[in-house]
């Protein structure tokens, strides 16, 4: 996986590229945002990292006109911004996410992550199915082998973003903005609550447990 | 050159072009009050005079030149208005009144003029006085001059025409005193209000205009500025306090972060310790600084902003129930009997998303502070007022009532609840939400004591009908 991160903090840029070379990313670091498109432009990454202030060109700039230039490369916004106008502004110009600073390093790793695989799974399905466990995204229905298994509707949403992110970590933020839709801290662990919730109906009484809690990140579901 | 101040006044050259205004409307009917007055004296005359004429030439064709000549010299002596001039074919007088005729030219047919005669009065001094005549050449060849002294009746125009004239003067001096006046009273105001705000420019923050009480539009303009200043003395004094507040709240978890790391570093040089232990600590301790930082930022945002923005009509019981559905879970997890009473299709106009944080803040209070088999309920309604009330009620300890208005203040906690996390910023979150919305967060008794719970709290967060 290769990730062109566009960032004019130098120290910032590095402990990202130091991050995610860990975590087996390869990546390419431009100080500003002329220089990252010129290199955005070549094409080959997987995922882009543009932060949204930046000289000569700002983040908005460059990922408008990747866009307009037919580029699909899933782009990670990141900001210092957390106002709603501006996480709107980045979406609209194209950005795939968008993430406050400072973060939380799981955060950004989960964050890639799901970017960098979204492409493989891109195509409309009307099943979900992770090991056993099986969504008809039609009938809005779940089996876990034979059994059939009665979630609420956001349970539903919640088991349908961890299976279409299966083996992936996500992280309670990304829950709270995905599946709720909300951008805020909740300072509780209200998300905790409702994959316990989830956990108990999708795993019990199975001896595998595919609902895994990643420590210090979030949850995973494994096959 | 400068003009002195006066002149440069809005009301002294509002003044100006009402003077202006007026004086064009004066002269307008000046000039139709001459065209009126002066045009109706001089038809009248000419009408007496072509009479006259008629006459004498109806006694000219009847009696001939020498009847007329009888008729003139009669009527000179009977002191009749007319002048009269009779001339022969050479234009040499016959007889008349007059000795030249003011007709210059003998053309055919009428010839009208004004002229002046030259008179005695009864002093014996001479005048001179406006006439009017005309001259007709007779069918024997003489020449007939019959005139009107119309001095009288023109001097009555004049008389109008001077009367309207000073009229006009003194209105325009009137006006400009007017003018001067209103400027000096305009000017007198406005300089107690520039005085306040040369002097809130100068520093002195606690400088007010001067409401005279006498509920005019100074006094409104006064009350408006005031009302400005402390709102923005408050505001300024809230960002003090904040930054005082923020350098506090901030200050002790980062000596703590700061500590913690340089004892791990002298632990870990001694060859002891565990680094990983205490990076990890570390890292919390600075999460905690960032989402204290986050909160006050948040606040200090809303306040700064005035009003919340990208502010949309929505359902509030649409809301509440999103919100009930994400926090109900978390009741159940602990044992508390969650309700959730909420008045369908009212709208409300808000930042949803800043409500929403402003909502589970409350909620999230209300499960944290009551106890397992306790109560919380959150309520959406529609108050008689047509404002809109989001409430949330508990059956936990409650805040007593002198402490209600100091919880809401940055960074107060009550003793109780300094064992539960939390930055002490949850409800001055609420109250600036409220706030940016033009409405208000209020803070009563829950349901009272019974059964080992209670009073209880009850936080309403009311916002203003939608118009």
């Amino acid at each position: 996986m290769r990730i062109l991160i566009i960032e004019d903090d130098l120290e910032a840029a590095e402990a990202m590229a130091r991050g995610l070379g860990e975590a087996g990313y390869d990546c390419t670091h431009a100080a500003d945002g002329a220089a990252g498109l010129t290199a955005a432009q070549k094409r080959g990454f997987d995922v882009l990292i543009v932060d949204r202030m930046m000289p000569k060109m700002n983040g908005v700039e460059v990922v408008s006109t990747l866009r307009r230039e037919g580029d699909a490369t899933p782009v990670l916004f990141l900001s210092a911004l957390g106002e709603v106008a501006d996480r709107v502004d980045g979406l609209t110009a194209g950005a795939d996410d968008y993430l406050v600073k400072p973060y939380a390093f799981p955060e950004l790793i989960a964050r890639v992550e799901a970017l960098s695989r979204r492409r493989e799974t891109g195509a409309v399905a009307t099943t979900l199915k992770v090991g056993d466990l099986e969504m008809n995204l039609i009938a809005r229905t779940v089996h876990r082998g034979t059994t059939e298994i009665d979630l609420q509707p956001r349970e539903f949403q919640l088991l349908e973003f961890m299976m279409r992110h299966a083996g992936q970590s996500v992280t309670r933020t990304m829950l709270l903005e995905k599946v709720w839709e909300y951008h805020f801290d909740p300072q509780t662990n209200v998300i905790d609550v409702h994959i316990s919730r989830l956990r108990s109906k999708i795993d019990k009484g199975f001896d595998r447990q595919m609902l895994q809690t990643v420590r210090g990140a979030g949850y995973r579901l494994d096959p | 050159m400068r003009l002195p101040r006066i002149f440069r006044t809005t009301p002294f050259r509002l003044t100006l072009l009402f003077l202006a205004m007026f004086s064009a409307a004066a002269a307008a009917f000046l000039a139709y009050a001459y065209l009126a007055t002066a045009g109706e004296v001089n038809r009248r005359a000419d009408a007496e005079i072509l009479r006259e004429m008629n006459a004498l030439e109806a006694l000219y064709r009847r009696g001939g030149a020498s009847a007329l000549n009888q008729a003139l010299i009669e009527r000179a002596v009977g002191e009749r208005p007319f002048l009269y001039l009779l001339r022969d074919k050479e234009g040499e007088k016959i007889t008349g009144s007059i000795e030249e005729s003011p007709v210059e030219e003998n053309e055919p047919g009428e010839n009208w003029t004004t002229f002046q005669v030259t008179d005695t009065d009864m002093d014996g001094a001479e005048v001179k006085r406006t006439a009017r005549g005309m001259e007709e050449r007779l069918s024997g060849g003489e020449l007939l001059f019959v005139g009107a002294d119309v001095s009288q009746s023109e001097g009555f125009v004049t008389g109008i025409v001077r009367a309207l004239w000073g009229a006009g003067a003194l209105v325009i001096l009137l006006g400009l005193a007017g003018g001067v006046a209103v400027s000096r009273n305009v000017s007198r105001h406005m300089a107690g209000l520039n005085d306040t705000i040369a002097a809130v420019r100068a520093g002195d923050l606690k400088a007010r205009a001067r409401v005279r009480g006498a509920r005019d539009e100074y006094d409104e303009l006064a009350g408006g500025l005031n009302e400005m200043l402390d709102r923005l003395e408050r505001s300024m004094g809230g960002l003090r306090h904040a930054g005082d507040a923020i350098a506090h709240d901030l200050r002790s978890p980062l000596t703590r972060l700061r500590a913690r790391m340089e004892a791990a570093l002298i632990e870990v040089e001694a060859g002891k310790g565990d680094p990983k232990q205490a990076l990890v600590q570390a890292l919390d301790d600075a999460d905690n600084v960032l989402t204290t930082f986050n909160a006050v930022l948040a606040i200090a945002r809303l306040q700064a902003a005035g009003s919340a923005p990208d502010q949309t009509l929505f359902d509030p019981g649409q809301l509440a129930a999103d919100m009930a559905e994400l926090y109900e879970p978390l009741c159940e997890d602990k044992g508390l009997d969650f309700k959730a009473e909420l008045v369908p299709r009212l709208t409300v106009k808000a930042a949803r998303p800043i409500l929403a944080q402003a909502l589970a803040n409350v909620i999230d209070n209300a499960i944290k502070y009551t106890p397992p088999g306790g109560a919380v309920m959150i309520r959406v309604r529609r108050r008689s007022s047509g404002e809109i009330e989001f409430s949330v009620t508990d059956n936990g300890p409650g805040v007593p009532l002198d402490d209600r208005n100091r919880v809401v203040q940055r960074f107060v906690r009550l003793e109780n609840s300094r064992n539960e996390p939390g930055s002490g910023l949850g409800l001055s979150l609420v109250a600036a939400v409220a706030e940016a919305h033009g409405g208000r967060l209020e803070l009563d008794e829950g349901p009272g004591e019974y059964d080992g719970f209670g009073p209880g709290l009850r936080v309403a967060l009311v916002l203003p009908r939608v118009e």
